[in-house]
């Protein structure tokens, strides 16, 4: 028996060579797409994770501030240390200055205690030096840093010994470089400083970053953790080690998962190219397997034979698609490092690294989409009737043709329940923070097109064949109305390929809309500049205050973090110098704006950060600022496309009440009117922002970066939508050409009672357009459907990004008109491949 | 060897039934012509002794174990079939993308004979068909008369104990026609075997050892 599936098997792969190496393709290129992704943000997490641990070390705990202008007192810190379950405190500052046009990462520390927790920030003395030293004052630097600093300094001054300048805002510190970090990671920009040092020169001055925590051996950490929930003072948090990981999870966890989506996608539509393959091979060979039926295969091996010709496909499939995905996975990562261009893990090179599991995970997930593809032809081929297949073929049964009004009304409630749930679903919350409602009622609403187009087809084509046809248009529309199996099967694949790229056009094109009137709201100066995460340069803005300076206004940021949640990224602090009476004119609201009452401070809070935490305008908000929990009202809910983890915006004039000083990062720039001085203050920014190692830029020019990296990150979506639409172009005329086949009796017949080539090819390739007519029509409403899902459902639980939806007509018809002509043209092929025998030789040959 | 009684057939949605009460008894060996008019249900008799359609009521027991197809479910009927039943068609129904050899051994393959006896048999039955040296060859290389000389070998490799035939020489010129049938009475003859064969040609009835005329009266 196996010799026997094996023939078939070879026989199907020999006589459909096309058509079973596509399926294939499609079935390895949605493995290797999933399991691309999988192995690159699972090697990104792991490097970014060791990259931390290398800084961080492996604390049982850590006791931060909340916000980054907070500290974390001394007082505490000896607290900590005297207490009996804990082992080992070291405090820790971190903090980012610059050299020369570097941004560098800055560690001080107890080089004692650190040494037992932070083994990776031990530094090496260098031979050459005598004086400096850690414990008097030097810095030690990564072998990435050394590097970098080699090629701004004379030759040979690099090594251990050279003088170094350190500077972040007004704060500078003139040292040496008294030796280097053997066991820093290769690409880490790192130098370490005796943590009195650090805090001599950059603060802060009563405080540290961080106290790093290890417990004593008996200590269990959930206890210690909740005794101590009460005793610490406002403002500080104190978290288990491991909420980092989840923390570092959750930071990319919707942009995997919806390119995850997109893999499935990738998935089913092989899925689909598999089942039309294989139902067009089983409606080709009834015949065939109705004789082996006769011959005595039983039943559930001419299912089983089928499934098996699926799982031939499917099993090289996810082989190929294995090893293309860990070679997609490579280049990737060596392209566009270990976030596929998100921008969560800049800076991580990742190494791939298969394990056996996923790879076994990715490979079954294969095989199962090609199974279920070849489900439904196998299940038809079990049911054929063998003594009908034997004499005329595959029973294509009109499905519909008998139905009671009982059961037309029972499919019609079927269809209502679907789209009630599919409504339904919409209206669901997230679930973990992902949209996995969303994605049901996106599978249900092709569900429906799918399960309603058969009956829009009866209804369209029973009010044509009333009308008065010609005798091929007749044939074409008695065909079509009776919507056989092929017909919907062509027209089922049209319908998800359709309703996919529109949906995605639409998505994609409300989102750019939205962003580009996003882009135009946030930046309403000529000028930008902006510094690293960094304050920007005392002399940059020294240079601003002087007359000469050719700007009629001035506006400063600065950038700060707070965090609500240990689990979650924190939110950004936006200091802004704005008018708190009308932050309208500065802050693109989304809603009512409502005015502080008096004694309140007025803060404005983004779209993410509102359904992070499930804030509302008007309420009160107890926000971790300045090393304490500051009671704000919330004055207003602003669009935010930039911060998807949130942020929160907060006029400079209160932070400066509350005691906060304002270290400018960012600046927006207005020029003088006077005749010139726009070519002035360009020149201007350019000259700073190069002395300074800042960014500096025109809005234009943000607003044209930004549109780029937009459609850069959009790239991979144009391309699944192309693929989607040729794989379902591919499915209408496999379909057409395998109807046109089993008809080939019934054409050869009109053939002999008078049709001509002519009016044959016309009656096939209106069939066809008919079909393709019908998918595009059901696959645009699904299309629009999907698209609003995505749009207003799937960003904004996924990515917290909320906009109005834009149907992009323009794009969405023409492309609709290209899809028709391509499907009348397969037609036209299939008429011909119909009507090249002779009929007289079509009728003699045929059973 | 076939032994039918009380069978009765009625086609859904139809007023009259296409046989009723009908009898009748193949013993080993014989080789029994079904004649009849045109949609009278012969082929349709034939599908319900295959069991590739269900009789409404009575019996049909086939081969030596005297199984009723009737009451067998639709695994044992292809059980039945693939052990105990040849079959010759008048279309042929070689499959195209198997070589004849291949072809031939289908029925060896369905009902289970090792496989170290199948390169003899069919060798052997080919070499009896006419067909010596063809086992390599693709089905779409044959004449049609060539090709209902593969069936028979492939109807009678795994030694039923029944061959139905269907209008065994429908589709072939006269001269072919008596060649094929010639051969089919003789290899089934030598194989023991018994058969019905359908037939429209009074020449190949009286070729066989007994003619049963089906009407809508029944079988006389």
């Amino acid at each position: 028996m196996k010799r026997l599936a094996w023939w078939l098997i070879r026989a199907q792969f020999q006589t459909r060579r096309t058509a079973t190496a596509l399926s294939m393709l499609a079935i390895a290129l949605g493995v290797a797409l999933g399991y691309a992704i999988h192995l690159i943000n699972d090697a990104a997490l792991a490097d970014f994770s060791q990259a931390m641990k290398s800084v961080q070390g492996e604390p049982d705990a850590v006791v931060a501030p909340q916000d980054s202008a907070g500290r974390v007192p001394l007082a505490l810190i000896n607290e900590l240390a005297q207490d009996e379950g804990v082992a080992l405190v070291v405090p820790v500052i971190e903090t980012r200055v610059r050299i020369g046009e570097l941004a560098v990462r800055l560690v001080g520390l107890d080089v004692f205690s650190a040494g037992l927790l932070m083994p990776d920030l031990l530094p090496r003395q260098g031979a050459a030096i005598s004086g400096d030293n850690i414990f008097e004052d030097g810095m030690y630097a990564s072998p990435a840093l050394l590097a970098r600093l080699g090629s701004k300094v004379p030759e040979g001054t690099h090594r251990a010994g050279a003088g170094v300048t350190a500077t972040r805002g007004d704060a500078t510190w003139s040292t040496r470089i008294a030796g280097d970090l053997p066991a820093a990671r290769p690409d880490d920009l790192l130098l370490v400083a005796d943590i009195a040092r650090v805090q001599a020169h950059f603060g802060p001055p009563d405080g540290v970053s961080e106290g790093r925590i290890r417990l004593a051996p008996d200590t269990k950490l959930a206890n210690w953790l909740a005794a101590w929930k009460d005793r610490l003072p406002p403002g500080l948090t104190l978290r288990a080690a491991a909420d980092n990981q989840a923390r570092l999870s959750n930071i990319s966890r919707a942009y995997r998962v919806n390119l995850n989506v997109l893999a499935m996608v990738a998935l089913l539509t092989g899925g689909f190219l598999v089942f039309a393959t294989q139902l067009t091979a089983v409606a080709q060979r009834s015949t065939q397997f109705a004789l082996l039926g006769v011959l005595g295969l039983a039943p559930r091996m001419r299912l089983a034979q089928v499934l098996l010709e699926g799982l031939a496909i499917g099993v090289p499939g996810a082989a190929i698609g294995l090893a293309l995905g860990w070679a997609m996975a490579v280049a990737f990562t060596r392209l566009m490092g270990g976030d596929l261009g998100g921008g969560f893990f800049s800076g991580s090179a990742p190494v791939i690294a298969p394990e056996a599991l996923p790879a076994l995970g990715f490979f079954s997930l294969g095989c199962a989409a090609s199974l279920a593809g070849a489900l439904y032809p196998a299940w038809l081929n079990r049911m054929q009737p063998l003594a009908q297949a034997l004499k005329t073929g595959f029973a294509q049964r009109p499905p519909h043709q008998d139905d009671s009004p009982r059961q037309r009304g029972g499919k019609v409630l079927a269809v209502a329940l679907v789209a009630g749930a599919a409504l339904a679903l919409t209206q669901a919350p997230a679930v973990f923070d992902l949209p996995l409602a969303g994605y049901a009622a996106i599978a249900l609403v092709l569900v429906l097109g799918i399960a309603a187009a058969p009956l829009v087809t009866q209804r369209v084509f029973a009010a044509l064949a009333r009308r008065e046809l010609a005798a091929a248009e007749r044939v074409a529309v008695q065909n079509v109305g009776q919507a056989p199996l092929m017909a919907q099967v062509a027209a089922s694949g049209l319908i998800v390929s359709f309703a996919l790229t529109v949906s995605m056009v639409t998505m994609v094109s409300s989102f750019r809309v939205a962003l580009e009137q996003w882009l135009d709201a946030v930046l309403p100066a000529p000028y930008y500049m902006r510094s690293k995460g960094l304050p920007l340069p005392a002399e940059l803005l020294a240079a601003l205050e002087r007359p000469d300076a050719p700007f009629a206004r001035v506006e400063r940021m600065a950038v700060g973090t707070a965090s609500l949640d240990p689990q979650r990224p924190p939110v950004a602090v936006l200091v802004r110098e704005l008018d708190r009476a009308d932050p309208s004119a500065r802050l693109p609201f989304a809603g009512e704006v409502f005015t502080a009452p008096a004694g309140n401070i007025p803060v404005w809070i983004s779209e993410p950060m509102q359904q992070l935490y499930r804030l509302q305008t008007g309420q009160t908000l107890r926000l971790p600022l300045l090393g304490r929990e500051v009671e704000v009202f919330v004055g207003g809910v602003w669009r935010d496309y930039s911060r998807q983890f949130g942020a929160v915006v907060i006029a400079a004039v209160d932070y400066r009440a509350l005691g906060g000083r304002v270290e400018a990062t960012d600046l927006a720039l207005w020029p003088r009117r006077d005749a010139g001085d726009d070519a002035t203050a360009q020149r201007w920014v350019r000259e700073q922002a190069a002395r300074h190692g800042i960014d500096g830029v025109g809005s234009g020019e943000i607003r044209a970066l930004s549109l780029d990296i937009f459609d850069k990150s959009f790239a991979v979506t144009y391309a699944l939508e192309a693929a989607a639409m040729l794989i379902g172009l591919f499915g209408l005329a496999v379909t057409l050409a395998a109807s046109v086949w089993l008809r080939a009796r019934e054409l050869a017949t009109l053939s002999a009672l008078g049709f001509d080539r002519a009016m044959l090819t016309r009656a096939v390739m209106l069939e066809g357009a008919l079909i393709a007519a019908i998918g595009l029509a059901v696959g645009l409403a699904c299309g629009i459907a999907v698209g609003a899902i995505l749009t207003h459902v799937v960003n904004p639980q996924a990515f917290h990004w909320r906009m109005d939806l834009q149907i992009p007509w323009l794009q969405v018809l023409p492309g609709a008109a290209l899809t028709l002509a391509a499907g009348i043209m397969a037609s036209r092929f299939a008429a011909r491949q119909a009507t090249r025998l002779p009929a007289a030789q079509v009728l003699a040959s045929a059973q | 060897m076939l032994s039918i009684a009380n069978l009765s057939k009625r086609h859904p949605h139809s007023a009259r039934p296409v046989f009723s009460g009908l009898g009748l008894a193949v013993a080993a060996g014989e080789i029994v012509a079904l004649v009849g008019e045109s949609g009278v249900g012969k082929s349709t008799l034939l599908n319900c002794i295959a069991g590739l359609e269900t009789a409404d009521a009575g019996a049909i027991l086939v081969g030596p174990q005297a199984k009723d197809i009737v009451r067998l479910d639709e695994a044992a009927r292809a059980a039945l079939r693939a052990t105990g039943i040849g079959f010759v068609f008048q279309a042929f129904h070689v499959l195209p993308t198997l070589t004849v050899a291949q072809n031939v051994a289908v029925p060896l393959l369905l009902s289970g004979v090792a496989a170290r006896e199948h390169a003899p048999r069919i060798e052997s039955l080919l070499a009896r068909v006419g067909l010596a040296g063809f086992g390599p060859r693709w089905p779409g290389t044959l004449s049609g008369g060539e090709l209902q000389r593969v069936a028979i070998a492939r109807a009678l490799v795994h030694r039923p104990a029944l061959i139905l035939a269907d209008e065994p020489t429908g589709n072939l010129d006269p001269r072919t026609a008596d060649e094929i049938l010639t051969l089919l009475l003789e290899r089934v003859r030598e194989e023991g075997a018994s058969a019905l064969i359908v037939t429209h040609s009074q020449h190949v009835a009286q070729s066989c050892d007994r003619i049963l005329t089906l009407t809508p009266d029944g079988l006389q």
